[in-house]
C-alpha cells in the first residue's frame, strides 16, 4: 500500500481506500486534517511525504497466543510476550481523542482498528520491547496504556530491528495515567542503517494529581518523528525530557503540545540536542496554558551543540498563555563545544576524541542521570558511546 | 644561561608568536636546566602567560619564528595531548570550569592516560582513591572536591590548588606554574608551596610565574629571568628578587 494516494481524498474515498466502515467521525478527522506535508506545522522539518510515498508491504494482524516472559515483546506490532499476571490484551479502541493536530494519529487508529490494551497493575516496572522484522513494510499498530490510582508504575520502552530496510513504522500509544498516580516513560531508541523509519504519534491524558515522567533517549541515525499531545487535570504535572543525539543524515525529533487544562498543574520540558554529521534535529514544543489553568508552571528549554558544521537543529520551544496568574520560563541556546574545556581536558594528556566525548557526555548527562535505575542508566550511557564512536572513528 | 655542563630539559629559541593580529613574543630566549627552579617576573601583559600556553601548543597561540625543544626536539609540532602525556604540565593562571565533569573522574582519566602512555597498568578506583587521599589531606581540600564537576563554583584558591592536585596525580617533569599564588590566602599558598616542594626531586623542573617574591620565599628559585615586551632581558640568581621588590621593572638593564 502507497499512503500518499490518501492525499486529498473525500471522506468516501478514504473510507473505500482504507476499508474501513462505521468510523465516520474518524475518516472525517483524518479528511480534515490531511495527510501530513511540509507545510503541516509538526511535520515541517520532518520529510514525511517522501515516507509516505512507498509501496509498502501491507501486513496481516493476527493476535498470537501471549507467552510469558520478563518483558511485553511485540514483534511487528503483534503482543508476543508479556510478564506473569499483566494484563495485555487487544481489543477496539474506545478511547481516542477527537482534537488532536495530528492526522497521523488518526490514520494509525483507522489502519489499527483493534490496539494492544496495556493495564498496569500495581506499583512495578513493565519493559516493552518493540522487534521489527519486515523489510519494506508497513507496520502499524497502537496501544493503550493505563494504571491504576494511586500506584507508580516504570515502564521501559525499548526498540530492536533485525537486518531490515525500508519499513515504515507508524505507531503510537494512548496513555492514561489516574488520579494521584505517577507513571515514568523511559524510551530509548537507537536507530542506524535505514532499517526502519518511524512517526509515533501519542496522547498522554493525565489525571487529577497525577505525575507523568516522559524521558525520550533517541540515538543514531535515520527518520523519526515523535508527535506528542499531553492534556493535564488539576495539580497534575509532567516532566519530560528529550535527549536527541544524531549522525549522518538523520533526521529525529519531537513535535508536541502540553496542553495545561487544570488549574495548579506543571509542566517542565527539556531538550538537549546533540548533532553531528549531517544531522537534522527537531523539537518543535508547544506548551499551552488555557483560561482555565490558573496558578501553573510551564518551564520549557532547549540546548543544542552542533558538532558539524553541516548540522542542524531545528529548535522551537513556544509557550502559549491565556491567563496572567502562572509561572512560566522558555529558552533556547545553540552552540558547539566549549574550545577552552577541550583544551583544558588535552592539556591533561586526554586525547581529543576522548576529551570530545567527556564533554558530550557532561552536557547530556543531566538528562541520562534522571534515569536512577542503573542497569537501564548503563544501558543507555553505553547506547550513547555506540554512536559516539562510530561517529568518531579515531 | 651559559652554566657550562648543566643538563637543560627546554630550550627556547628566538621564539616569536602572536595571538590574533598582536606580535606577543619578539624573540624570547629561554633554557631551563633540568631539576631547577625557574621563576619568571615581568610586567603584566609581557607576555608570561603567552609564552607558557605556547609551551603547551594553546590554539589560540600562533608560532611565527623559532623553536621549542624539549629533551632534545621540537615540540612545536605535537599536539597539545601529546605534550602533556611527555611531561609538560601547566596550571593555567584562570583554570577553566567544565561542568558535568566529575573531577575524580576526570583525574583518573587523565593519570590512565599517562599511565597507558608509559606502557604501565591502570589504576583500579580503590588505588585511585587512596592515591587522592593522600594529596587531598596535603593540600587542606575537603574530600567532596573531587566528587564535584571539575572547577564547577570552585573559589580561586579551591582551583589553584586543583591544578597542584592535578600535578602531583600526574607527576609531570616541566611543570609551568603561571601565577599559582595569586588570590591565595597564606594557608593556602603554604598547601600549594608544600604540594611543589613535594615535587621538586632534583630531577623535574619549574617554570613560576609570579609577581610576589612570596612565594618564591617557600619554593626557593635557582634562576629568576625577568621577561618584558615579549623577550626575557635578564636572568639573574635569587638575590634579584629584593631588588625587583624594591626597583620595580623599569630600570632593568638587560643581559
Ligand atoms: N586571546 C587574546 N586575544 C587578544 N589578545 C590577547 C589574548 N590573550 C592575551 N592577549 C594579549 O597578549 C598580551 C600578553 O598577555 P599575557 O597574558 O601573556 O600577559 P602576562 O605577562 O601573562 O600578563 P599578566 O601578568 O597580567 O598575567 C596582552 O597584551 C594581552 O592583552
Ligand atoms: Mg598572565
Amino acid at each position: 500500500m502507497n499512503l500518499i494516494t490518501l492525499k486529498n481524498k473525500s471522506r468516501e474515498e478514504i473510507a473505500t481506500l482504507l476499508d474501513v466502515k462505521e468510523r465516520d467521525s474518524l475518516v472525517e478527522k483524518f479528511a480534515t486534517l490531511g495527510l501530513p506535508n511540509k507545510k503541516t506545522e509538526e511535520y515541517h522539518y520532518f520529510d514525511v511525504e517522501k515516507l509516505l510515498d512507498v509501496d509498502y508491504k501491507t501486513l496481516n494482524y493476527i493476535p498470537k497466543a501471549i507467552e510469558e516472559g520478563d518483558k511485553i515483546e511485540i514483534i511487528d506490532g503483534v503482543v508476543t510476550k508479556a510478564p506473569k499476571g499483566m494484563r495485555v490484551y487487544s481489543e477496539p479502541c474506545e478511547s481516542i481523542d477527537m482534537d488532536h493536530f495530528d492526522s497521523l494519529y488518526y490514520l494509525g487508529h483507522l489502519l489499527s482498528p483493534r490496539i494492544i490494551r496495556i493495564e498496569v497493575d500495581g506499583d512495578c516496572h513493565v519493559e516493552i520491547l518493540h522487534k521489527y522484522t519486515q523489510s519494506d513494510a508497513l507496520i502499524n499498530y497502537r496501544i493503550v496504556i493505563s494504571n491504576q490510582a494511586n500506584r507508580h508504575t516504570t515502564m521501559y520502552e525499548n526498540f530492536e530491528a533485525e537486518d531490515i530496510h525500508n519499513t515504515l513504522v507508524l505507531y503510537g500509544y494512548d496513555m492514561h495515567v489516574a488520579q494521584d498516580s505517577t507513571l515514568r516513560m523511559v524510551k530509548l531508541q537507537v536507530m542506524h542503517d535505514n532499517k526502519y523509519s518511524m512517526v509515533a504519534s501519542h496522547k498522554v491524558n493525565v489525571a487529577k494529581n497525577a505525575n507523568v515522567l516522559l524521558k525520550n533517549f533517541d540515538f543514531g541515525g535515520d527518520q523519526s518523528l515523535q508527535v506528542l499531545k499531553v492534556e493535564l487535570g488539576e495539580h497534575a504535572s509532567i516532566e519530560a525530557g528529550h535527549l536527541l543525539y544524531l549522525n549522518e543524515n538523520s533526521k529525529r525529533g519531537t513535535a508536541s503540545q502540553i496542553i495545561h487544562r487544570g488549574e495548579h498543574s506543571t509542566s517542565k520540558q527539556e531538550a538537549k540536542n546533540i548533532l553531528d554529521g549531517q544531522a537534522r534535529g527537531i523539537f518543535d514544543a508547544l506548551i499551552r496554558v488555557e483560561h482555565s489553568a490558573r496558578f501553573t508552571k510551564a518551564e520549557q528549554s532547549a540546548k543544542s551543540i552542533l558538532l558539524h558544521e553541516k548540522a542542524y537543529m531545528a529548535s522551537k520551544p513556544q509557550l502559549e498563555i491565556y491567563i496572567d496568574e502562572l509561572e512560566a520560563s522558555h529558552g533556547a541556546t545553540t552552540g558547539q563545544l566549549d574550545e577552552k574545556q577541550l583544551f583544558y581536558l588535552q592539556s591533561r594528556g586526554i586525547s581529543y576524541i576522548e576529551a570530545r566525548k567527556i564533554l558530550v557526555i557532561a552536557f547530556a548527562n543531566t538528562l541520562i542521570e534522571q534515569v536512577k535505575d542503573t542497569r537501564h542508566q548503563d544501558r543507555i550511557k553505553s547506547a550513547f558511546e555506540a554512536v559516539f564512536y562510530a561517529s568518531n572513528k579515531g | 644561561m651559559s652554566k657550562g655542563n648543566n643538563k637543560s630539559v627546554m630550550k627556547i629559541e628566538n621564539l616569536q608568536a602572536k595571538i590574533g593580529d598582536k606580535q606577543i613574543l619578539k624573540g624570547l630566549n629561554l633554557e631551563l636546566e633540568a631539576g631547577k627552579v625557574h621563576a619568571i617576573m615581568g610586567p603584566n601583559g609581557a607576555g608570561k602567560s603567552t609564552l607558557s600556553k605556547a609551551i603547551v601548543g594553546h590554539y589560540d597561540i600562533e608560532i611565527l619564528g623559532g623553536d621549542i625543544t624539549y629533551k632534545d626536539k621540537s615540540i612545536l609540532e605535537m599536539e597539545a595531548e601529546e605534550r602533556a602525556l611527555e611531561g609538560i604540565f601547566l596550571s593555567f593562571q584562570h583554570p577553566v570550569e567544565i561542568p558535568g565533569v566529575n573531577n575524580a573522574y576526570f583525574l583518573r582519566t587523565a593519570l590512565n592516560a599517562k599511565l597507558k602512555h608509559q606502557g604501565k597498568d591502570e589504576l583500579n578506583a580503590a588505588e585511585f582513591l587512596r592515591l587522592m587521599k593522600g594529596h587531598l589531606e596535603m593540600l587542606g581540600m575537603k574530600s567532596d572536591m573531587i566528587s564535584r564537576s571539575l572547577n564547577e563554583g570552585f573559589s580561586g584558591g579551591e582551583k589553584k590548588r586543583n591544578e597542584i592536585l592535578q600535578m602531583l596525580t600526574l607527576e609531570p617533569e616541566v611543570i609551568i606554574l603561571d601565577e599559582i599564588d595569586s588570590g591565595l590566602d597564606i594557608d593556602a599558598l603554604r598547601a600549594v608551596s608544600e604540594g611543589i616542594n613535594k615535587m621538586k626531586d632534583g630531577k623535574r623542573t619549574f617554570l613560576v610565574i609570579t609577581h610576589y617574591s612570596r612565594i618564591l620565599d617557600y619554593i626557593e628559585p635557582d634562576y629568576i629571568h625577568v621577561l618584558k615586551d615579549g623577550k626575557v632581558i635578564k636572568t639573574a640568581g635569587p638575590e634579584l628578587v629584593p631588588y625587583l621588590e624594591e626597583h620595580g621593572y623599569d630600570g632593568i638593564e638587560e643581559d
